[in-house]
């Protein structure tokens, strides 16, 4: 796996930042607990055995010697970074560890004049354990986003290309757009390209495990030459890493008081720990315990575990989703979620496979003239229905057509030598005031059972009609039976005339129909739908994409298109009904991961914080505290991924 | 209007990304900022007077690096 580096810049860049920091924080780790170890031996063989080893002078100058690399120098990063803070008022969460562990250290210098207790050993043990909970905290995070790694990795790693007609192997990195890729069965296809020799089945779920659908399956039998049409950062695969990735930096509303209370939170606990050292010595008059007691408030306050709380669930969130082929693109999404009550689905492409089939002909002037004539015009359109109608009728000719105009959401028409030609639904007939007389009853019947009925005039007089249906998904109802069991209100939003709509939606257990709604209209449909309760919009893109923005959690399906992806909040690969099951169910576990550890983040500092005023915690014991908290969160989150979706 | 991208150094707690959106948010121009302290990405979107240097030196100003930026 020698070109293993080679996928997404940035990606690339982000991962090995964050190996960087691990790695950074565990050296530190080792450092500091040999040079802690034997300071913690003396100050327990002092403090608590009453054994001197050394006489005290002695035991505060090895203890100040032994601190000064573990705080000024493992903890050069963190003192920095800290006291950068008072400078640029700029506070952070290190502003409180470098005040506290700089203050207790200095104590040790005043000891050895016999004005206060030493604090240096407690400074050099908040800083050792401050690094361990920085690893432990590190190294949980980057299990936090391992799912993105692995997407990273689902790539091939290099290709065998054509070069001035010789096979040569490189890395994907180093292919360009125009080369020719020779791909062996059983191999992954390197990068988004098209065919231009040879025929293969290419497996995508294979190499994704089911996930996401990206151009880069794997071959399955037969060589294939393939013409690379992106490379690098522009293909599929590292656009969707891009998109999980920025959506992982978008805000959840829940979190905005946390971070308002991030905000201001340093300097408060700096305020806090100034007026608790003033009231302890006032009342006390004990300098070294009040000092104990304003470097205990230091220390314990975890601004971090509050920060980290929401964008980590968000992270383990997304990354599940990423891996399973749920797409969230706007953290909010899975806010809202839970407010959702209705789920309007589009019908064709989302309930349906959206491949529809010619089921019946019905004529009285004969099939074949029928068809020449049905087949001439929709050869010039490019809606699914028009390209069966094409399929079906299977001409050697097409008759030519002269003013021809698509009828959005109606239908064609056109001219045939001099005969005026009509294709379409019955809301176009009913427009042009058509009598369907003879034929209605037939109709009716094709519509009575799921079938789009084309009918087909010649100067207004109807030549026949044309039964297409489009047979639901094989989840679609074991889906919407789920969906339905969980509460939620679900309805078929569609073009198709009432009759066919009711039908197919009966078919999947779908109880409400808003029928004959031109793709224009389908957005007013949601809005009126919203007057009930929140709405969520389930469909497959193009002509969607008005309907999915309107909706409050916009859910679009697969085909992966650019347009779909743009306009949902959440993007499914997979182009199932189950996926939608799945999204919510993963938007709710994130969600009240989000709020479990809002909880324990406030929890933990509202109990803290008080404690440490009150003076009933040691410095050592509020620093362990404070680590606590922060892996706590993190962990918290990681645990997201037993979640079953 | 036009979206910066960022990648940040040096941010190792989330008070600090909220800082860098703090600063950030000051320039003027600057309609929304979001950094995310895991990803240690941040998403700017900004009127189109503001300029790369702009931004950068306000994440300076809170101690921070800005390793690569993109505009879009």
């Amino acid at each position: 796996m020698k070109h293993e580096h080679m996928h997404d810049k940035v990606g690339e860049e982000d991962l090995s930042m964050e190996e960087k920091e691990i790695r950074g924080w565990k050296n530190k780790l080792v450092w500091s607990w040999i040079l802690v170890i034997p300071i913690v031996i003396l100050m327990v063989a002092e403090r608590i055995f009453m054994f001197e080893i050394f006489d005290m002078k002695t035991s505060i100058i090895i203890i100040l010697a032994l601190g000064f690399p573990i705080i000024f120098i493992l903890g050069y990063g963190t003192m920095k970074s800290g006291f950068r803070g008072f400078t640029s008022l700029y506070f952070n969460m290190d502003s409180l560890i470098a005040l506290g562990t700089f203050v207790a250290y200095l104590t040790g210098f005043f000891a050895l004049f016999d004005l206060v207790q030493d604090y240096s050993g407690v400074a050099s043990m908040i800083m050792a354990i401050f690094i361990t909970g920085k690893y432990i905290e590190s190294k949980a995070r980057g299990r936090a986003s391992q799912e993105i790694k692995k997407l990273l990795e689902l790539g091939a790693k290099s290709a065998r290309v054509l070069r001035n007609g010789k096979e040569i192997e490189l890395p994907i990195a180093e292919i360009k757009i125009g080369d020719v890729m020779i791909v062996k069965p059983g191999e992954k296809i390197p990068t988004d390209g098209v065919v231009v020799k040879g025929e293969s089945a290419v497996d995508e779920s294979m190499v994704t495990g089911e996930s996401l659908p990206t151009d880069k399956g794997v071959n399955k039998d037969g060589i294939l030459y393939i013409k690379a049409t992106k490379v690098g950062n522009d293909t599929f695969l590292a656009h969707i890493i891009e998109l999980v990735e920025e959506a992982q930096g978008t805000k959840v509303p829940i979190q905005r008081l946390a971070d308002k209370i991030t905000g201001v939170f340093v300097p408060i606990i700096l305020v806090i720990a100034l007026l608790s050292f003033f009231n302890w010595f006032m009342f006390t008059g004990d300098l070294s315990r009040s000092i104990g007691v304003a470097v205990a408030v230091l220390v314990i306050a975890c601004p971090c575990a509050l920060g980290l709380a929401t964008p980590i669930a968000l992270m383990v969130g997304s990354g599940i989703g990423a891996k399973n082929g749920i797409l969230i693109r706007k953290g909010e999404a899975i806010q809202t979620m839970k407010e959702i009550k209705i789920i309007a689905f589009d019908k064709t492409g989302t309930i349906t496979e959206g491949k529809p089939k010619v089921t019946e002909v019905y004529s009285k002037v004969g099939e074949k003239y029928l068809l020449e004539v049905a087949a001439s015009l929709e050869k010039l359109s490019e809606h699914p229905i028009a390209k069966t109608i094409v399929n079906y009728a299977n001409l050697k000719t097409y008759k030519k057509v002269t003013a021809f105009k698509i009828l959005r959401g109606r239908g064609l028409e056109g001219k045939i030598g001099s005969k005026q030609i009509l294709i379409g639904n019955r809301t176009l007939f009913n427009e042009r005031k058509i009598s369907l007389k003879g034929f209605e009853a037939k109709i009716i019947d094709f519509e009575n059972s799921g079938n789009t009925t084309m009918i087909v005039s010649e100067n207004k007089k109807i030549l026949g009609a044309i039964a297409v249906a489009d047979s639901p998904k094989p989840d679609s109802m074991a889906a919407l039976q789920m969906l339905h069991k969980q509460g939620y209100k679900t309805v078929m939003i569609t073009g198709d005339n009432e009759r066919t709509a009711k039908a197919i939606a009966a078919s999947v257990g779908i109880s409400e129909v808003i029928a004959n709604v031109l793709p224009e209209e389908k957005a007013n449909k949601v809005e009126e739908l919203q007057k009930e309760g929140m709405v969520a919009f389930v469909g497959d893109g193009i002509n969607d994409a008005p309907a999915l923005k309107q909706a409050n959690v916009g859910i679009a399906m697969g085909s992966g298109t650019d347009i779909a992806i743009e306009a949902g909040d959440i993007v499914l690969a997979k182009s199932s009904l189950t996926g939608v099951v799945q999204a919510i169910n993963l938007s709710k576990a994130t969600f009240s991961k989000i709020k479990q550890n809002l909880f324990w983040a406030f929890a933990y500092n509202v109990l803290a914080i008080p404690a440490a005023i009150a003076g009933v915690l040691h410095p050592i014991i509020a620093e362990i505290a404070m680590a606590a908290s922060s892996i706590t969160v993190v962990s918290n989150a990681n645990l997201l991924r037993r979640r079953k979706i | 209007m036009k979206k910066f991208k960022l990648l940040i150094e040096g941010m190792h707690c989330a008070s600090c990304a909220n800082n860098v959106e703090r600063s950030v948010g000051k320039v003027s121009g600057v309609k929304s900022t979001s950094v995310n302290i895991l990803t240690r990405k941040g998403i700017i979107e900004a009127e189109d007077s503001v300029k790369a240097d702009d931004i950068k030196n306000a994440v300076a100003k809170t101690g921070y690096k800005v390793v690569s930026l993109s505009e879009e």
